[in-house]
């Protein structure tokens, strides 16, 4: 069925230009918004910025349930609703913006790695320490994540999500890891980019990619957020051109773009999750 | 160093890919194993493999294990540059995500598959009455990562998610072949870890005689990775894998044998119940397999059109 609706969708999608009132959802940025999806938000944000396409940011608290695939954030396109980061590029790309055409096969394939460098390493990282350390769960996850619910829902939310993440870090092996590895795997993934990265400016030299808006979304969240403790946004910081990478992408695509739009229609920007 | 195994099989030095994983790094690393395989004794019977046995510790998993080499001066990796390091790492989480579903869903969840070659073949080589057991607990886990990592909403039956996982094995098939092109390793004249890898993941698709094969069609049609295979096999496998004395393995290979005999039987009478039981059509995933549009797609599965 899948098949059908890409081709479909790809069909409709190549006729139609990017529309003005093009939306992105995402959940309440100072109440409600986990790590995780802030990550993610903040990548897909940095996507189409990089990709010069203007997007309004809408937050619902249901956002999570607006979603096509339940995982935030999604567009809303024109008659179309794309969720996450992949599935939104390949929908930009039937429109005809594309950041990775330049690149030959190898870098196609070397960029679809770090990709899934990123998504394996340090976004299950981010999940397994909102929902899978104690500490944090009940500080921030919880509270955070049942805002918008009152009794009983808020509890029983939580612990569906909860046995969910559980499920999923169970099938993939990290059930039986501590917070000391994981934090270890951040660092190893961290280094890895960091060594990729090196002395350029993006990923793959001077033009940015989808890959530079996803490791953007969760660096920079990770760097910009108040956890428990300061464990995991140390780790991210002992690489400096990591961290000037984030700020590049930060300068290049956010502040101007704000400077741009003030009398526009609001394109504010969420910098992470501010969290207590 | 003694490490435990599911053995091999079908020209192959292990039919597990992770096992293959472990012993194809040892061999590059030039590294003495005492190689304890998995069979119908009590010797090994949780069926947990690959372990590396290592003065009373137990090391599993094969990224743990091949880090464990390394700190033993065992490094095939020590030509590599901090960028290849890196390179190697995020290729071999593009396979894990990729090819690693498509991989557990051929041999483990299709039903064809499981119970002619993969079931028999387990169950052989696993004492009598875990034998029963130990199988479909290995076909149940395979199935439930595949749901738990791929299947999300609109994704919901193992139907559905099946297209899905095997359009991204074949991208990842795909862009596996550009990145190696025409040099014999992934990087150079020397095998890496991410060789040990790729190798572990894709020779089982390759050399294992399934009745269904999709995969393994457009495998073949990618021939470096085909010739990349036979290399490692040929230069680094082609004496006998096992680190038993000859004697013992034909014993053990009479044996086997025997009870391989009396596994067929019994799993043809259960491969017969199982088409029973599963209802679900078998020949649909066939059909969506030669619907695929060839590389790049279209728009993703959770595209659809919104209903105000």
């Amino acid at each position: 069925m899948s098949l059908v609706t890409d081709a479909f969708v790809s069909q409709i999608a190549a006729v139609e230009p990017w529309p003005e009132n093009a939306t992105i959802y995402q959940p309440m940025k100072s109440e409600q918004v986990l790590l995780s999806d802030n990550a993610s938000c903040l990548a897909v944000q940095a996507f189409l910025r990089m990709c010069n396409l203007p997007v309004q940011v809408v937050c619902r608290a249901n956002a999570e349930y607006m979603s096509p695939s339940g995982k935030v954030p999604f567009i809303h396109v024109g008659n179309q609703v794309i969720s996450e980061l992949g599935p939104i590029v390949q929908f930009v790309k039937a429109k005809g913006h594309s950041l990775s055409d330049g690149l030959d096969e190898v870098q196609k394939a070397e960029m679809k790695a770090y990709m899934e460098l990123v998504n394996s390493m340090l976004l299950t990282a981010e999940l397994y320490i909102q929902w899978c350390d104690e500490a944090t769960l009940e500080e921030i996850t919880q509270p955070r994540y049942s805002s918008p619910y009152s009794w009983p829902l808020n509890y029983v939310l939580v612990v569906q999500k909860k046995w969910e993440i559980k499920r999923k870090m169970k099938a993939i092996g990290w059930a039986g890891k501590t917070l000391e590895q994981v934090y270890e795997d951040v660092d190893q993934c961290c280094q890895a980019l960091s060594q990729r990265l090196g002395t350029q400016p993006y990923f793959f030299n001077k033009q940015p990619t989808e890959l530079d808006a996803l490791v953007f979304g969760h660096l920079f969240t990770i760097l910009t957020t108040q956890l428990t403790n300061d464990e995991l946004r140390e780790k991210v910081k002992g690489y400096n051109n990591l961290n000037a990478f984030c700020r590049r992408i930060e300068q290049n695509y956010f502040e101007d773009h704000d400077k741009d739009s003030a009398s526009g229609y609001s394109t504010r920007l969420t910098k992470g999750p501010v969290l207590p | 160093m003694e490490l435990r195994c599911w053995g091999g099989d079908w020209g192959l030095p292990s039919v597990h890919p992770e096992c293959l994983v472990v012993l194809a790094y040892a061999r590059f690393a030039d590294a003495q194993l005492n190689i304890n395989l998995v069979d119908y004794t009590w010797t090994s019977p949780k069926g947990a493999a690959p372990v590396l046995l290592f003065n009373e510790r137990e090391i599993a998993q094969p990224s743990n294990i091949i880090s464990f080499f390394r700190k033993q001066k065992y490094n095939a990796d020590y030509v590599l540059s901090a960028k290849d390091g890196s390179d190697t790492l995020a290729y071999i989480a593009l396979i894990e995500e990729n090819i690693l579903p498509a991989m557990l869903h051929t041999f483990w969840v299709d039903a064809e598959n499981y119970s002619s070659v993969t079931r028999p073949w387990y169950a052989a080589r696993t004492p009598f009455p875990l034998s029963y057991y130990l199988p479909g607990k290995m076909s149940r886990d395979a199935l439930n990562r595949i749901l738990v990592t791929k299947g999300q909403p609109p994704l919901y039956s193992i139907n559905e998610i099946e297209a899905q996982i095997y359009k991204d094995a074949k991208e990842c098939l795909n862009l596996l072949s550009n990145r190696l092109g025409s040099s014999t390793y992934f990087f150079g004249s020397t095998p890496t870890s991410l060789d040990a890898f790729v190798f572990g993941y894709i020779a089982p698709l390759y050399k294992a005689p399934l009745p269904k094969v999709h995969l393994k069609e457009h495998l073949k049609q990618l021939s470096n990775l085909c010739q990349f295979c036979d290399h490692i096999l040929s230069s680094y496998f082609s004496q006998n894998a096992s680190g038993t004395s000859p004697a013992g393995q034909e014993a053990i290979d009479a044996n086997l044998q025997k009870l391989t005999q009396l596994v067929n039987k019994e799993s043809i009478l259960i491969a017969k119940m199982d088409n029973n039981l599963r209802r679900s059509p078998q020949n649909r995933p066939q059909k969506l397999a030669t619907l695929q549009p060839t590389s790049d797609g279209g728009i993703g599965n959770s595209a659809q059109p919104l209903t105000p």
